[in-house]
């Protein structure tokens, strides 16, 4: 059974076309950040925007290039995909806090 | 240091789990490997985070003028940061920018001969490997340079906090790029003579994780630090 | 899912990869004696072995526990000296955490674990071998430090700025840093490797949800390790960094501030007293049913409490800092939080009484364990839920109701568990039962000994005597009840040492017996652990057991009749497997692991004293990984070497690791 799922994995994967479209996909997201910090703006105009590139990039590269998409349908059940949602989020909201608690002292 | 333990198991297992209805369906190399590539990404996350808070505590005493922070570096920069509450006008963006770009090609570059491995198309696959070792080993140089450049203009490790926080993450990067590297320079020998068979592709896609992980790192970074003020 | 897969083994005759033994790159072959000990990749031997090291670390945690109860005895008391006070109780603290209550986790995480989803061994076997060397000489490292300048003085969590160079200019803290980074190296490859080693090797038929509680509880804990880990590792690293070479991560002069250490101490503390006591939950979870002969009372609570457990407890670390000035809504939320941990702690609680309850229970030695740890670690949760309340709290921290609080969870609730669980898996593991009665004497003798020394400490709490000061004045009323705590002390030292004394005194009994065995089955126990002889033969299962339900090996010696009355249809001994290793494939032990973590500490010492040393150290390192990667794969001559052999066990070290494949 799990033989058979492995068998699958590779034809599962991306295409060398695929994953050229990802590449330019980054390569423009990264053009847009730089640019957008040259343009004078500020606070959360300037902050949000890159920061949300910055985690399409994140999910581009581990979800397309680290096969994350294609191995996380692998395993058995859903039960897993949620685990793994639920510690990124965990360890981002950890981070989070504690960064909180200084910068506004709430 | 603790990286060493982790990549020298790379027994492509495909057999072995089979016989365990119990298994997840991957790899006990692969899935080993994502355990610790979880715990990598609370390493970075911890190192981050130090990264902000120390900078921005940094920036803080500038501004307020606190005369025993130690300024290294010349007045021009102290006052700049000291005007702009920022220390990212110290950063050179475009020269960044190209490295960043040199970091995600050589991700390309790594899926690509993963590829090429599991299609059994060894040219191919040598050329990409080499490919993306050497826009590795040219993004540590561009480091290496970077480096070099902030140290002429003041900024010492042990000068202020903006010089330790930021040397420390970009350093400890650097140090997984470049124990990437030294994988990669392991897999080309074995490419060359002729031990990298398509029966090999999941250890490919292992050290490909790792080059990949250390370039998401990297979108982290390049934002996060140089980006945003 | 289905059940029963044929397990896939290489058809006899398929041609192996040859391996090539190179000069001394061969496996080592002791079968016996002290060098098979050192190059063992069996996980059973490696789980003995991390509890003979925690016991060895736990003399001198316990010796420091006891200098620090006689200095108390008395006021005014000038046994120790201010600074050797301060060394004694954080060394007591850091040892007592990272070198004896972790490692009797990994202890039995690494014994128990691998039988109990019936698997040959662990997936890594020879990053197995490599953790624990790597932890142990961490620890011998960190209590170098003892001759080598006086140990850590700055509290086992050691805040800044308190742990500058500036406030403690000895190689204490130093040596701090290096010997906790160094043994937590081993408890990330281990936790790496234990995780992979349930999740991916379980027996045919055992899904996630047939798992005994224990193995639960031992992914949740290494979970918990995995990501706590890389925390404390940032924040030693920083410490290192700022101590050794200069960086400001802590100065307050440059505008750092010390908060940051707290925050990352308590990031991965308290996720890390979660991951101490959770191991002593499966052990309990495993004993009260066998000796009340019910099976365990909400298993689906059980399992998803523990992992409740895991996550809520990442949230809950500010309750450490109430104190230290955050802000209002911080420490609501945090308040909230750590009194929402306490529920899924609570089901537990009530699980294993509901599982007491109408049993028929058998009061032997592991059973009074596992009652002892209910009761006082109920005690100890009581306390921890006052210290949620965050107004309370600031009442209580720092003072000696802290002190009480937290040996009441560990000592009274992990420690206990632990003991009950060596009682009751030692004929697994040697051979030979504990005396019962000898037994017995022991569990009380600690009861009263460690309520004589931790009950006190509730009232000199809250009579605001504070931690870590090395003495008080006569008129402060702290006499009587540290005297009492002290005499407790002495009683519960001697209840831990009866430990020793039992086993050698039922070991020279059962000798002068001539040396029966006690039988695969001895407790007339649940779990499949106990289908195979005892002590547990190197190949641990004959052939892969296949599971069809949740406490398999009960359902296979007890089956309802055509009345509906569950009746014993087979013994244990009937059903067991026979233990005969014959065409089992074993993983070949190997010299690398221990050579690789005996260089990391010289790096570890090179960085304190003196930077040239670090290339000696990473010489052996880096000859290390070379060794281990141009190991030949494989010793073909090893007994009991057949080619049909199924998949588990051999992975990681198996035979396809070609030697010129591994060179990072």
């Amino acid at each position: 059974m799990a033989h058979t799922a492995h068998d699958n994995e590779h034809g599962a994967h991306p295409t060398e076309k695929q994953y050229w479209m990802v590449f330019v996909i980054l390569v423009l997201f990264t053009a847009v950040e730089v640019a957008w910090s040259f343009m004078g703006f500020e606070g959360a105009v300037l902050v949000v925007p890159l920061l949300v590139m910055m985690t399409i990039k994140f999910f581009l590269v581990a979800g397309a290039f680290m096969h994350l998409y294609f191995d996380l349908k692998l395993l058995n059940g859903r039960l897993f995909t949620w685990a793994f949602a639920g510690a990124i989020v965990l360890a981002g909201a950890v981070y989070a806090a504690v960064i909180a608690s200084f910068r506004f002292n709430i | 240091m603790t990286d060493v333990a982790i990549p020298v198991e790379h027994a492509p297992a495909e057999h072995h789990e089979a016989g365990h209805a119990s298994s997840l369906g991957l790899s006990n190399t692969k899935l080993a490997f994502w355990l610790f590539l979880g715990s990598e990404c609370l390493l970075f996350g911890a190192l981050i985070s130090t990264y902000l808070l120390s900078v921005g505590n940094f920036v803080g005493q500038v501004v307020a003028g606190n005369p025993r922070v130690v300024s290294t570096m010349p007045a021009e920069i102290m006052n700049e940061i000291a005007e702009k509450g920022t220390v990212n006008g110290f950063f050179d963006i475009p020269f960044t920018s190209a490295s960043s770009f040199i970091l995600l090609m050589s991700s390309l570059t790594m899926v690509l001969a993963h590829k090429a491995v599991t299609e059994s198309n060894y040219r191919a696959s040598k050329i990409w490997l080499s490919a993306t070792a050497l826009l590795g080993a040219t993004f540590i140089s561009g480091q290496v340079y970077e480096f070099t450049v902030f140290y002429r203009e003041g900024l010492y490790y042990d000068g202020n906090l903006f010089g330790s926080a930021f040397y420390t993450l970009t350093g400890f990067h650097g140090a997984h790029v470049t124990i990437g590297i030294l994988m990669l320079v392991a897999l080309l020998i074995m490419a060359f003579k002729g031990k990298l068979q398509a029966d090999r592709a999941e250890t490919v896609e292992i050290i490909g994780l790792y080059w990949h992980f250390v370039d998401v790192v990297w979108v982290l970074i390049f934002t996060v630090v140089y980006l945003i003020p | 899912m289905a059940i029963i897969d044929k397990p896939l083994a290489l058809p006899a005759g398929e041609p192996r990869r040859a391996a090539r033994p190179l000069g001394v790159f061969t496996r080592p072959k002791e079968q016996s004696g002290i060098s098979a000990w050192l190059t063992t990749v069996d996980h059973k031997k490696i789980g003995i072995m991390y509890g003979s090291a925690a016991l060895f670390f736990l003399l001198i945690g316990g010796v420091a526990a006891l200098a620090i109860r006689v200095q108390l005895a008395t006021p005014n008391n000038t046994f120790l000296s201010g600074d050797a006070y301060n060394r004694m109780y954080t060394m007591h603290g850091t040892v007592m955490v990272f070198l004896v209550v972790m490692p009797i986790g990994a202890a039995f995480a690494n014994f128990l674990m691998p039988l109990q989803v019936g698997a040959r061994d662990v997936a890594f076997p020879r990053i197995n071998a490599f953790s624990f060397w790597v932890f142990f000489f961490g620890g011998l490292m960190l209590n170098t430090s003892w001759f080598l300048g006086g140990g850590a003085d700055g509290g086992w969590f050691n805040y800044a700025p308190n742990n500058g160079v500036a406030f403690s200019p000895s190689h204490g803290i130093d040596f701090w840093n290096a010997g906790l980074l160094i043994a937590g190296i081993g408890s990330l490859t281990g936790s790496i490797n234990l995780i992979t080693t349930v999740l991916n090797m379980r027996a045919p038929g055992m899904t996630l949800m047939k798992m005994p509680v224990f193995t639960w509880m031992t992914l949740v804990t290494q979970f918990l390790l995995l990501f706590a880990i890389p925390v404390i590792t940032v924040a030693q690293l920083l410490l290192t960094f700022d101590r050794r070479f200069g960086a400001n991560f802590f100065n307050v002069q440059q505008g750092a501030d010390p908060l940051l250490w707290q925050h990352l101490f308590w990031v991965f503390g308290h996720p890390e007293v979660y991951l101490m006591i959770l191991p002593a939950f499966g052990i309990v979870s495993e004993i009260i049913p066998t000796f009340a002969r019910k099976p365990i009372f909400g298993y689906p609570f059980m399992v998803f409490s523990g992992i409740a457990i895991g996550f809520m407890g990442w949230g809950v670390w500010a309750h450490h800092m109430f104190v230290s000035g955050l802000g209002p809504l911080s420490v609501t939320a945090f308040s909230v939080a750590t009194m929402f941990i306490a529920v899924p702690t609570g089901v537990k609680i009530l699980n294993w009484m509901a599982t007491l309850w109408g049993g028929k229970l058998i009061l032997n030695t592991p059973m009074l364990f596992s009652i002892g740890l209910i009761t006082q670690f109920t005690v100890g949760g009581l306390s921890g839920v006052s210290h949620a309340i965050a107004p309370s709290d600031t009442q209580q921290t720092d003072t000696y109701y802290i002190v009480a609080h937290f040996h009441y969870v560990l000592f009274g609730g992990a420690f206990f568990g632990f003991v009950g669980g060596v009682y009751h898996w030692f004929p697994k593991a040697f051979g030979y039962k504990l005396n019962d009665t000898f037994g017995k004497v022991q569990f009380w003798m600690m009861v009263v000994g460690f309520n004589l020394t931790f009950g006190p400490m509730h009232i000199l709490g809250l009579q605001g005597m504070p931690r870590r000061m090395q003495t008080y004045d006569d008129a402060m009323g702290f006499n009587f009840w540290n005297l009492v705590a002290t005499i407790g002390a002495f009683i519960l030292g001697v209840g831990v040492m009866l430990l020793l004394a039992n086993v050698a005194y039922s070991y020279s009994k059962w000798k002068s017996a001539g040396r029966p065995n006690p039988g695969p089955d001895p407790w007339d126990a649940r779990t499949i652990e106990w289908s195979i002889p005892s002590p547990a033969p190197s190949h641990n299962f004959d052939t892969d057991p296949v599971v069809t339900s949740l406490d398999d090996f009960w359902h296979r010696k007890y089956q309802e009749d055509e009345n509906g009355v569950v009746r014993r249809v087979h013994t244990g001994e009937e059903i067991a497997q026979p233990g005969n290793g014959e065409g089992v494939h074993l993983p070949a032990p190997s010299y690398w692991p221990i050579v690789l973590a005996f260089g990391i500490p010289i790096i570890g010492y090179g960085i304190i004293f003196n930077l040239w040393l670090c290339i000696p150290g990473a010489l052996v390192v880096i000859g290390a990984l070379f060794g281990w990667a141009l190991e030949p794969a494989d010793d073909l001559d090893a007994p009991g070497h057949d080619h049909g052999h199924d998949g588990p066990g051999h992975d990681g070290s198996g035979d396809h690791a070609e030697p010129e494949l591994e060179t990072v």
